[in-house]
């Protein structure tokens, strides 16, 4: 029996965005999570349960590779893992909480971070546009100040739609393919 | 689309470039603590500044002329408002704001003595350490003046203190760099970069070519086909 080989897209952003989510709208296992309650009062106020090492889906895609989803911890004290985990990936997924402003410049650190280390295809998911109060993928590329240079596209994504999160994918991946082309 | 948040964690600097960007008209509320203000937008320029004791009051008046005519404001005397209720608010980082964008119709020009670039500056020479770390965020960023700097800066009004520093932007210096060379306090550097960024005026230098993908074609079109049938 062949070994499989196993392909890789990280997952990305800050605390609550929605990562986990996304990665189980579409994984055909159930999402292995290292999840820890959260210490933090602010973080509480947030959300119950938080990533801590990683999470990952997986999609299987024929006898002799799996595509992995590698969601990476919010947290910034956990960064040590983003290093760990965007090792060898085959692109970049940012997700951003539209809704919270106050996470932009975090998630703008996250996107330096990957590019500085790890220069390999990205796009931003402006997350929870399913919800009244989320900024629109424009004003949220404005407010990481994406340049048009920069190449990444900044999608609206509702983690809870498949066919949202099939989009942002599928938008990474035409992109490792345009790059493949030229 | 909601364009709301709180000062504490996106600046007056991260609001005005968004406003800036598209050249967006509307009407900016920011409720502090002490008084709520309203602020009109158009094209992108802040042309007056209004107090309002209950935020329904805003919505009351959707023509700017007769809105002024009413409160008895002469257009010259638009920009006294501006340094009255908005310049002397830039350093207060406590509050939320909200941008409604349209809702007010101006039928007439407006004269603009206060430059959306300039306030950009103004209001980023009030930020703290700690919120220029938010986008300053390593001493090692590298940046490059945009091609249309010069339009960009035209109407900022930089002190000589931030053409120093533009000047030093080449896309070789560091920021570590530009603080060395330029002979500036780290505050006042990571300041005036802050404030060209958010008027475009400079960029992050571009990253040198992305790796090429370590993944075949077939096996890519296989991939896409697979996520296509989720």
């Amino acid at each position: 029996m062949k070994p499989i080989r196993k392909i890789k897209i990280v997952v990305a952003g800050p605390f609550a965005a929605g990562k986990t989510q996304f990665i189980n709208t579409v994984s055909e296992i159930k999402t292995v999570k290292t999840e820890r309650k959260t210490q933090a009062i602010a973080e509480k106020n947030v959300k119950d349960y938080t990533t801590v090492a990683m999470d990952f889906g997986k999609i299987r895609i024929d006898d002799e590779h799996e595509l992995y989803l590698f969601g990476t911890p919010g947290q910034s004290r956990f960064d040590f893992m983003w290093e760990i985990l965007g090792e060898g990936a085959l692109g970049i997924i940012i997700l951003v909480d539209s809704t919270d402003p106050s996470t932009f410049h975090e998630a703008r650190r996250i996107i330096n971070f990957f590019q500085s280390r790890f220069p390999v295809p990205m796009v931003v998911g402006a997350n929870k546009q399913d919800l009244p109060n989320a900024w629109s993928p424009e004003d949220v590329r404005t407010a990481l100040d994406i340049d048009e240079e920069e190449g990444i596209p900044v999608l609206g994504v509702s983690a809870i739609d498949k066919e949202s999160v099939k989009n942002t994918l599928l938008t990474l991946l035409n992109i490792i393919r345009e790059e493949l082309l030229h | 689309m909601a364009l709301t948040g709180d000062l504490s964690t996106f600046s007056f600097v991260d609001i005005f470039q968004i406003l800036a960007r598209d050249k967006r008209s509307g009407i900016l509320l920011v409720e502090w603590q002490d008084m709520t203000v309203a602020y009109y937008v158009k094209e992108g320029e802040i042309v007056f500044a209004r107090p309002v004791d209950r935020v329904f009051r805003v919505y009351a008046e959707r023509d700017f002329d007769n809105l002024i005519e009413k409160l008895r404001i002469s257009k010259k005397n638009l920009p006294k408002t501006i340094e009255r209720f908005l310049i002397t608010k830039l350093g207060s980082k406590e509050g939320v704001f909200s941008f409604t964008p349209g809702f007010i119709r101006y039928n007439s020009d407006i004269p603009v003595d206060y430059p959306i670039e300039k306030l950009i500056m103004i209001a980023s020479r009030t930020l703290t350490p700690e919120e220029v770390e938010r986008k300053i965020s390593d001493e090692l960023l590298t940046f490059e003046k945009s091609q249309d700097y010069m339009e960009k800066i035209r109407k900022a009004e930089l002190t000589r203190d931030e053409e120093k520093v533009l000047m030093l932007v080449d896309g070789e210096k560091s920021v570590m760099d530009i603080r060395r060379t330029s002979g500036l306090d780290n505050l006042t550097v990571d300041r005036t970069l802050y404030g060209l960024l958010a008027l475009s005026a400079i960029k992050r230098k571009k990253r040198e070519k992305r790796h090429k993908p370590s993944i075949t074609l077939e096996l890519l079109a296989k991939i896409i086909e697979r996520i296509k049938e989720l």
